[in-house]
C-alpha cells in the first residue's frame, strides 16, 4: 500500500492517537471505579474503610479440606473482622500454579498476596522485583512466633522476601492395614524397605506410590539416601553449589546405586512415571499402594472425611529408613521451609494487602488453624490441643525428635535451570534406565552449567 | 460505492484496524521475542545483559534436547503424512461410497475424537494405557499376550511411539473431514466415465480420486507439518515431555524453559528458531507437493 497523500498521513496519526487514548482510558477506568466504591461504603469500623478487593493467588485448590480449608478459614476470619475487604482467591494445582505465577510475574499482574515456593522459584520472582522485601524485625515476637532458622529459603542477599507457612519434611506415609494383613514387616532399614517392596509386589499390591511425572520427589529421595549414608546434611547442597563434585565421590556413587536398587526392584508403582501428584496420592489413599513418599504437608489426610475411613484409620508415618553401614541416623531429617506467602510489588492496595498478610501470618491464624485442623505442621510455634490426630502426633514426633535438619531441599538450592536439568536427569534415570554413573555425571553437568 | 473504493483514504481506513491488530498481536510479539532471544533474561523485567548469539549457538551446537524435540516433531509430521493421511483418505472414500443414514452415522463417529477436549483425551489415554488398571493392558491379558503388558507412556522405550499413536489417532477426524469434503467436490460422472472405460476398484481411485484430491492433499501435508511442530497440549498433559525427554516436543520444551527453568531469553531463542523451522517446513512441503490444479 502506498501512502502518497498528506491527508492519509494525517489520518494515520489521528487514528493512532485515538487508539492510544482508548487504551489509556481503559487503564484509568479502574481507579474511577475504586473511588466510587469507597464513597458508597459509609465507614463501619473507622477511617481506613474504603472498600477494597484483594487478590490472593494460591496453590491450594481444594477449599474444603486440608490446607485449602485452613487458608479459607483465615480469609473468612479476616473478612469477618474487616467487612470492607473482599478477597478474590485464585487457586491452581501445584505445577500449573508455578507456571501461571511466572506468567503473572511476566505481565506484572497486580496480585496482592501470592503463595510462593522458597528457594529457586522465589529467587526468580525476587530478581524480577515482583515481590516485596519484608522487614524481619516486624515478625519477631509473640504475635508471630516463627521458629528459628525458618527464613532460609525466603532470604536472598540477606533480605527477606516472604514468610514460610509450614515446616516441610519428607516422610514415608504407610498403610498399616496393608502391612498387617500381608504379614509384612514395617521397614526400618533400606534393605528391609526394598524387601517389603518385593513382598508387596508379589502379592499384587503397589509397594510405594510416587509422583514421578513431577520428578522432584526423586531428588528428595536421593538426598535422603545421601544423608543416610553420610550423616552429612550439607554434602548434596555443597555439590549443587559446586563446592563438591557429584562424580568421583564414593558416597554419591553408593547413593546412586541404592537409588538404582529402588528402580530395579520396582519399589514404585508401575505407572509412576506418568503419575502426577494427585494420581500418586489417589493410589495411596485408595489403599492400592502400601506407602507414599511425601512431605509433612499431607498431615490432613487423617482428618479428610472424603477419604475412605478404613484408610484414615490406618495411615501412619515412617521415618526414612537407615542405610546399612551408613553414618546417618533416622533422626537426620530432610526438613526445610518450602511454601509460604509473599507480598506482591505491583499490588494496587499495598497497605490493605500488608494488613491482611500480617493477619494471615500471625501465630493465632494460619499456624493455629492449620495445626488445629490437622492440615500441616506450621513453621511457627504451636501448642498441642490434645485433639491431634494420631498422624499429627507421629509427625510432631518426627520433627521434635530430629537431631539435624537440611534447611533446604537440594533441588531448590540451585537455579531454576539446575532444577530443570537435574529433574530431567532423574527422569532419564528412572524411565530410561541410565546407569548410576550417568545419573551423577548428568547431575554434575547440571550443577556446572546452572 | 465505486467511488469509495477508489478513495485511497477510505481503503486505508478500512484496512488500518486489521493491520493494527495484526501488528500488535503478531509482529510486535515476534520482534520482542527476537529482542529477548539475544539476552540472558530470566523473565521479562529481570535485569539482563545482551549476549549476542550465545543462546543460538548453545541451542544449535550444544543442546541435544532441542534437537531431540525437533526430531520428535518431524517424526510426528511423517506419522501424520505417511500413516494418518492414507488411512483418512481410505476411510473418506469408504464413507463417500456408503451413502444414506450410515454415512452420516459414521461421519459423526469418526469425528467424535475431534470434538472432545484435549484434556479429556489426554486423561483418557493416560488411564487406557495405565499399566495397572488400563484397559489396553487388560485387553492384552485377555488375548493371552500378557507378556506384552507395559507402562506404555512411562517407559522411555515406548513413550514416544505411544505418544505418536495418540496424536495420530486424535487428529484422524480432521484429516478425514477434509478429504471427505474434497471427495464430495469430485463430480460423479468422472467415475462413471472411467468405469465405462473399464477402470475399477483401486485403479479408479489411484487415477481419479488421488489426482483430483491433490489440492486438498497439498494443504493437508502443510497443515500436518505445522500441527506436528506446534504439538503442545496433549504432550504437556500426558507426559510433559518425559520420561527423560523421550516425548519432548518443541513447544513443550520452549514452555518449560521459559516458565519452569526460568530461562526466558533462551526460550525466546527457541521460539525464533521455531518460527524459522515452521516457515521452512511450509516452504519445503509446498515445493514438494506443488502441482497444477486439475480442472473439471
Amino acid at each position: 500500500m502506498v501512502m502518497n497523500s498528506k491527508s492519509t498521513r494525517n489520518i494515520l496519526l489521528v487514528t493512532a492517537l485515538a487508539a492510544v487514548a482508548v487504551l489509556s482510558a481503559c487503564g484509568g477506568g479502574n481507579d474511577k471505579n475504586n473511588n466510587a466504591g469507597s464513597s458508597t461504603n459509609g465507614g463501619t469500623t473507622g477511617s481506613a474503610d474504603k472498600e477494597v478487593t484483594l487478590r490472593l493467588f494460591s496453590n491450594l485448590p481444594d477449599r474444603k479440606s486440608g490446607q485449602g480449608l485452613a487458608e479459607q478459614m483465615v480469609i473468612d476470619n479476616y473478612i469477618k473482622a474487616n467487612p470492607n475487604v473482599k478477597i478474590d482467591i485464585e487457586t491452581l494445582a501445584e505445577e500449573p500454579f508455578k507456571n501461571k505465577l511466572k506468567a503473572y510475574m511476566a505481565s506484572n499482574e497486580a496480585l496482592d498476596v501470592t503463595m510462593v515456593h522458597g528457594g529457586a522459584e522465589l529467587n526468580t520472582l525476587v530478581q524480577a522485583g515482583y515481590v516485596k522485601e519484608l522487614d524481619p524485625k516486624e515478625y519477631e515476637g509473640d504475635t508471630f512466633k516463627f521458629l528459628p532458622g525458618v527464613y532460609k529459603s525466603f532470604t536472598f542477599n540477606d533480605k527477606l522476601y516472604g514468610l514460610p507457612r509450614n515446616s516441610d519434611y519428607e516422610v514415608i506415609y504407610y498403610n498399616k492395614k496393608l502391612f498387617d494383613d500381608n504379614g509384612i514387616k514395617i521397614p526400618t532399614t533400606y534393605a528391609e524397605l526394598l524387601e517389603a517392596g518385593k513382598q508387596f509386589r508379589a502379592k499384587g499390591i503397589e509397594p510405594m506410590s510416587m509422583n514421578g511425572k513431577d520428578l522432584w520427589s526423586f531428588a528428595a529421595f536421593f538426598q535422603d539416601l545421601v544423608v543416610r549414608l553420610t550423616g552429612d546434611q550439607n554434602l548434596m547442597l555443597d555439590a549443587v553449589a559446586k563446592k563438591k563434585n557429584f562424580t568421583g565421590d564414593e558416597n554419591f556413587t553408593k547413593a546412586a546405586e541404592l537409588l538404582a536398587q529402588a528402580r530395579d526392584t520396582k519399589l514404585f508403582q508401575e505407572s509412576f512415571m506418568t503419575a502426577d501428584y494427585g494420581a500418586s496420592q489417589n493410589l495411596f489413599t485408595q489403599g492400592r499402594a502400601a506407602m507414599w513418599y511425601m512431605g509433612s504437608w499431607e498431615a490432613g489426610m487423617a482428618t479428610n472425611d472424603k477419604l475412605p475411613e478404613d484408610f484414615r484409620n490406618n495411615v501412619n508415618v515412617l521415618k526414612f529408613p537407615v542405610v546399612e553401614g551408613g553414618k546417618g541416623k533416622d533422626t537426620d531429617l530432610l526438613a526445610w521451609n518450602g511454601g509460604g506467602y509473599s507480598l506482591v510489588s505491583s499490588s494496587k492496595h499495598p497497605e490493605e494487602a500488608k494488613k491482611f498478610f500480617d493477619y494471615m501470618m500471625s501465630a493465632d491464624q494460619w499456624a493455629k488453624i492449620v495445626w488445629d485442623t490437622g492440615a500441616a505442621v506450621p513453621a511457627q510455634k504451636y501448642e498441642l490441643t490434645g485433639k491431634e490426630s494420631e498422624l499429627q502426633k507421629q509427625l510432631t514426633e518426627v520433627l521434635t525428635g530430629a537431631t539435624s535438619t537440611a534447611g533446604s531441599i537440594a533441588l531448590d538450592s540451585g537455579t531454576p535451570k539446575f532444577k530443570d536439568d537435574a529433574q530431567n536427569a532423574f527422569g532419564k534415570f528412572f524411565a530410561g534406565g541410565t546407569t548410576p554413573e550417568q545419573l551423577l555425571a548428568d547431575l554434575q553437568k547440571a550443577a556446572e552449567t546452572q | 460505492m465505486q467511488k469509495v473504493f477508489n478513495n485511497k483514504m477510505a481503503i486505508f481506513l478500512f484496512v488500518f484496524p486489521g493491520i493494527l491488530l495484526f501488528a500488535l498481536t503478531f509482529l510486535v510479539p515476534i520482534v520482542l521475542s527476537a529482542y529477548y532471544s539475544f539476552r540472558d533474561t530470566l523473565s521479562p523485567g529481570t535485569p539482563s545483559a545482551f549476549i549476542g548469539f550465545a543462546n543460538y549457538t548453545q541451542l544449535l551446537l550444544h543442546d541435544s534436547r532441542f534437537w531431540l524435540a525437533l526430531r520428535n516433531a518431524v517424526l510426528l509430521g511423517l506419522g501424520f503424512i505417511l500413516i494418518q493421511h492414507p488411512i483418512a483418505i481410505f476411510f473418506a472414500i469408504m464413507l463417500d461410497r456408503l451413502g444414506g443414514k450410515a454415512e452420516k452415522w459414521f461421519r459423526t463417529i469418526f469425528f467424535i475424537p475431534c470434538v472432545i477436549s484435549v484434556v479429556v483425551i489426554s486423561k483418557m489415554w493416560l488411564s487406557l494405557l495405565d499399566p495397572t488398571f488400563g484397559a489396553f493392558n487388560k485387553m492384552l491379558d485377555s488375548l493371552g499376550l500378557g507378556m506384552l503388558k507395559h507402562a506404555w507412556l512411562g517407559d522411555s522405550s515406548t513413550a514416544l511411539i505411544s505418544m505418536l499413536f495418540i496424536l495420530i489417532w486424535a487428529g484422524f477426524g480432521w484429516g478425514l473431514l477434509f478429504y471427505y469434503a474434497g471427495l464430495k467436490g469430485i463430480p460423479d460422472d468422472l467415475y462413471e466415465a472411467a468405469s465405462l472405460d473399464g477402470a475399477s476398484g483401486f485403479r479408479l481411485h489411484w487415477r481419479i480420486t488421488v489426482p483430483l484430491l491433490s489440492p486438498v492433499i497439498t494443504v493437508q501435508i502443510t497443515l500436518a507439518m505445522i500441527t506436528a511442530l506446534k504439538q503442545m497440549e496433549t504432550v504437556f498433559l500426558t507426559t510433559n515431555g518425559g520420561p527423560g525427554d523421550s516425548t519432548q516436543f518443541l513447544a513443550v520444551y520452549l514452555y518449560n524453559k521459559a516458565f519452569s527453568a526460568s530461562q526466558y531469553g533462551y526460550a525466546n531463542a527457541i521460539s525464533i528458531l521455531f518460527i524459522i523451522v515452521c516457515l521452512l517446513a511450509t516452504y519445503i512441503s509446498n515445493k514438494l507437493t506443488r502441482s497444477d490444479a486439475t480442472e473439471f
